[in-house]
């Protein structure tokens, strides 16, 4: 009878620790989901719920207080969700709190969360108490707008695009600015134009800084020069228009680089445009600048040729040069 | 043509098969319901069924949870999920894994000794004896061991679903850092009234199969030692097969009705 | 070694059991005497075990009927039957203990089931009783598997003595047994059967056993009680049939 006995006692040691773990586990289940304990129902209207489920959390601030009780439709634009809420954690929903629907996570459970009210009410939510629901930007909601934003973009894509054709053919102010061809050549001519001045300039100035150096020291006729009061104020103002017409020079050459400059560092239509009549104005005197240097430089040269003084030095200049080409 | 007769003979007395095992379980039914109840000798096959089940299906519930646990991490791990890893593991052993897996176990353990012990006594002519000692052997034994299995099944699934939980948590615990309370909570967080009580019912319909199928092939067993070993071995066979057909049924009224 | 008188105790008119085409007992006749030894001889496969299932009511006959202790079996329901069987004794065939009990479980189990108002110290006075009966009061916490064979057999003998039957039925007490095993046995049968005065019906197929038991023969024979009569008569027939029993 002993065996017996302790087999009896071990067999309900043994039923009892197997209900009591599955007595513990529903509990555990069943307080997860608020089935026991304190617990108040409240609901609150959605117009959509997107997939919630019986049983889905639902929480305060993120704290979970509560799960979903009944989803009910109510008609085409309203769903009622019945919840239960814990009462320790009822006193801190005020009646102007907000629920709203969200996912948990990227791919989990649909969850309800109630956000507490923008201004501080004093009344807490009670028993069977409606809360205003506020919908947030669901999926398929985010997808229309994308749409609308996409269809708008795609009018404006459009519209460029004739803009960008009509601009291309020539038409309106912009476009014939953009699309002047003379312009573009009668400016190119002007650089060309400008290049070879400035080099004649250059070259002219070396031959007269050559002549000055010769009149000093080669052929001491400085002195005779200086002593020759007819010659020397005559030669003196030659220089001094000589000098004018390479300061002269020089001005519209650094007119010339400031404006090209700006030309490359502002590729825009727009600024070409802009810096247009400027350019024009610029160009033009400084056209008339170096046309007028020019000449007088020339009158200059051949003044300096046919006076007496210069007219040895310029035929050993010619001499020497046909030595060169011989050799 | 021999072969079309064969067959149609083994067709024949599978059906005949099926036709006497429902016979046998009506009579259980019947029997159950009907003075007297042994019920000493319930408590002893609970005993028998249970207490000495336990250790088999705890070392086995460990190592499935330990295993279980272990194979599937890595998959996880490579979606970035394995903080997902309590509230599955949890709920594929408790719904499914947890009691198919002790059920067969104790298929293989209560189902084949139900059907060598019937089966022997069957041969020796013990339930004779038993006849004449005035007991009706078909209460004595089979009522009672059929009802033990019943009542004993989700016991033991429901300790080797906990002991599983707690290896799958061991590893959890050393591998990642869960600590056992954050696990049990997840796991809590994650199953629902809806994976416990269909599992739970579940196998009580295991532990029927387990006891029904163990009886009737033992108490029908032929004479001779090799009736036993065919009665022990087909019981452990059809009990198997039986508890996935039952597995299919329940999962499928399941999904209807939750 | 007899006391034989004229009351049956146990009365079997035509007989029939089938199995499907095998027809096992064809109208079997039988009458069992208070107090004598009816030893029933049969090959094997003659149907001697259908016919003393079908005496105790573990097989239903095809026909004919049964009156044991003038009452006929088939007209019973089940707790008529068992209070029937409270006074039949039955002696398996391969012992039939329960492996799973001890012995004491085992002798304990007849007397559970059918006196229920026995206190434990009745019970274990029962039980010690039988087994000095057999001469096997030391192995009362064994289990039949720690028996010899030759032992099994007592401890079977007790508990079909336990509930002290009127009726015996020994179904091939000595095979299985080496035959000093089986004298011991056959002695031990014939002991308890002047002790407590039974009425015995065995079954057997061994010559010596019937010799030094039987007070009265039948032969079994194609289903039928073929002859009848004392040993020294049967074993000396010339009928070769007969005859062919005790070669």
């Amino acid at each position: 009878m002993k065996k017996t006995n302790t087999q009896n006692l071990q067999l309900g040691i043994f039923v009892i620790l197997g209900l009591l773990i599955f007595v513990i586990a529903v509990y555990y289940i069943g307080k997860q989901q608020n089935l026991f304990g304190n617990t108040t129902q409240i609901s609150s209207v959605f117009k959509n719920v997107n997939g919630l489920q019986l049983g889905n959390n639902v929480r305060f601030s993120g704290v979970n207080v509560g799960t979903v009780k009944n989803i009910s439709i109510l008609n085409d634009t309203a769903i009622c969700v019945d919840m239960i809420i814990q009462n320790k954690t009822l006193t801190l929903i005020k009646k102007n709190a907000l629920a709203t629907i969200s996912s948990d996570g990227l791919v989990g459970s649909m969850i309800v969360n109630i956000l507490p009210g923008e201004e501080s009410a004093s009344e807490h939510i009670q028993l069977g108490d409606t809360i205003k629901s506020i919908s947030k930007i669901a999926t398929a909601d985010m997808l229309t707008t994308l749409n609308t934003t996409n269809e708008n973009a795609a009018l404006l894509t459009a519209d460029l695009l004739k803009i960008t054709n009509a601009i291309n053919k020539g038409e309106g102010l912009l476009g014939a600015l953009i699309k002047d061809e003379t312009m573009a050549t009668e400016i190119k001519q002007s650089i060309s134009t400008l290049q070879l001045i400035s080099k004649s300039a250059l070259q002219t100035v070396t031959k007269l800084n050559k002549m000055i150096d010769a009149i000093d020291i080669k052929n001491s006729v400085a002195g005779v020069l200086l002593n020759d009061t007819i010659s020397a104020k005559k030669m003196s103002f030659l220089i001094e228009s000589l000098n004018q017409s390479a300061i002269e020079i020089n001005e519209i050459t650094a007119n010339f680089n400031a404006f090209s400059k700006e030309l490359k560092n502002n590729e825009g239509a727009l600024n070409y445009v802009m810096n247009d009549t400027i350019f024009v104005n610029h160009l033009d005197s400084s056209m008339k600048n170096i046309d007028q240097a020019t000449e007088k430089l020339n009158e200059n040269m051949e003044a300096l040729k046919h006076n007496f003084l210069f007219r040895r030095y310029f035929r050993k200049l010619e001499r020497e040069n046909a030595k060169d080409e011989k050799n | 043509m021999a072969y079309l007769l064969s067959l149609k003979q083994n067709i024949a007395s599978f059906f005949m098969e099926i036709g006497e095992m429902s016979f046998f379980s009506l009579r259980f039914f019947k029997e159950l319901f009907t003075k007297p109840f042994e019920f000493k000798e319930l408590l002893n096959q609970c005993y028998v069924m249970g207490n000495k089940s336990l250790f088999l299906v705890g070392v086995t519930g460990l190592i499935l949870g330990i295993v279980f646990t272990l194979q599937t991490r890595p998959t996880l791990m490579d979606f970035g999920a394995v903080a997902w890893m309590p509230s599955m593991i949890s709920i594929s052993i408790v719904r499914e894994i947890g009691p198919v897996i002790i059920a067969l176990i104790c298929a293989g353990r209560i189902g084949s000794s139900i059907g060598a012990e019937i089966g022997s006594m069957r041969v020796t002519e013990q339930i004779d004896a038993m006849e004449v000692s005035g007991t009706n052997p078909f209460k004595y034994l089979v009522v009672t061991r059929i009802l033990a299995a019943t009542l004993m099944l989700p016991l033991l699934v429901i300790f080797g679903d906990f002991i599983a939980l707690i290896g799958s948590a061991i590893v959890e615990n050393m591998k990642g850092s869960v600590s056992f309370v954050l696990y049990f909570n997840q796991v809590f967080e994650a199953l629902t009234f809806s994976d416990i009580f269909p599992a739970t019912i579940k196998t009580f319909f295991f532990g029927f199969a387990i006891g029904l199928v163990g009886c009737f092939k033992g108490y029908t067993s032929k004479k001779g030692t090799a009736g036993v070993g065919k009665a022990s071995n087909s019981a452990v066979v059809y009990t198997s097969m039986l508890l996935f057909i039952i597995d299919f049924i329940a999962v499928f009224v399941t999904d209807i009705f939750v | 070694m007899n006391s034989k008188s004229n009351k049956e105790v146990l009365l079997v008119k035509d007989l029939f059991k089938g199995f499907g085409d095998n027809k096992v007992l064809n109208g079997f006749n039988l009458s069992l005497f208070e107090g004598e030894n009816l030893v029933l001889m049969g090959k094997s496969g003659s149907g001697k075990s259908v016919l003393i299932k079908c005496l105790v009511g573990l097989m239903p006959p095809d026909s004919g009927s049964v009156e044991l202790l003038g009452q006929d079996i088939s007209k019973l329901n089940h707790s008529e039957m068992n209070d029937l069987r409270t006074n039949v004794g039955f002696l398996f065939q391969g012992s039939a203990l329960y492996d799973s009990m001890t012995v004491r479980e085992n002798l304990e189990f007849p007397l559970r089931r059918h006196s229920k108002k026995l206190t434990e110290e009745e019970t274990d006075t029962l039980v010690m009783e039988a087994l000095e009966n057999v001469g096997l009061t030391h192995t009362v916490d064994w289990m039949p598997e720690e028996l010899s064979g030759g032992m099994q057999r007592r401890i079977a003998l007790a508990r079909a003595l336990i509930l002290k039957p009127k009726i015996i039925f020994y179904d091939e007490p000595t095979t299985g047994l080496d035959p000093i095993t089986a004298k011991e046995i056959i002695l031990l049968i014939l002991k308890i059967q002047e002790k407590f005065k039974t009425s015995s019906l065995i079954i057997t197929h061994d010559v010596d056993c019937a010799r030094v038991i039987s007070n009265r023969m039948l032969l079994l024979l194609d289903g039928i009680n073929y002859a009848e009569g004392t040993f020294t008569e049967l074993s000396s027939s010339n009928d070769p049939k007969i005859k062919a029993f005790f070669k």
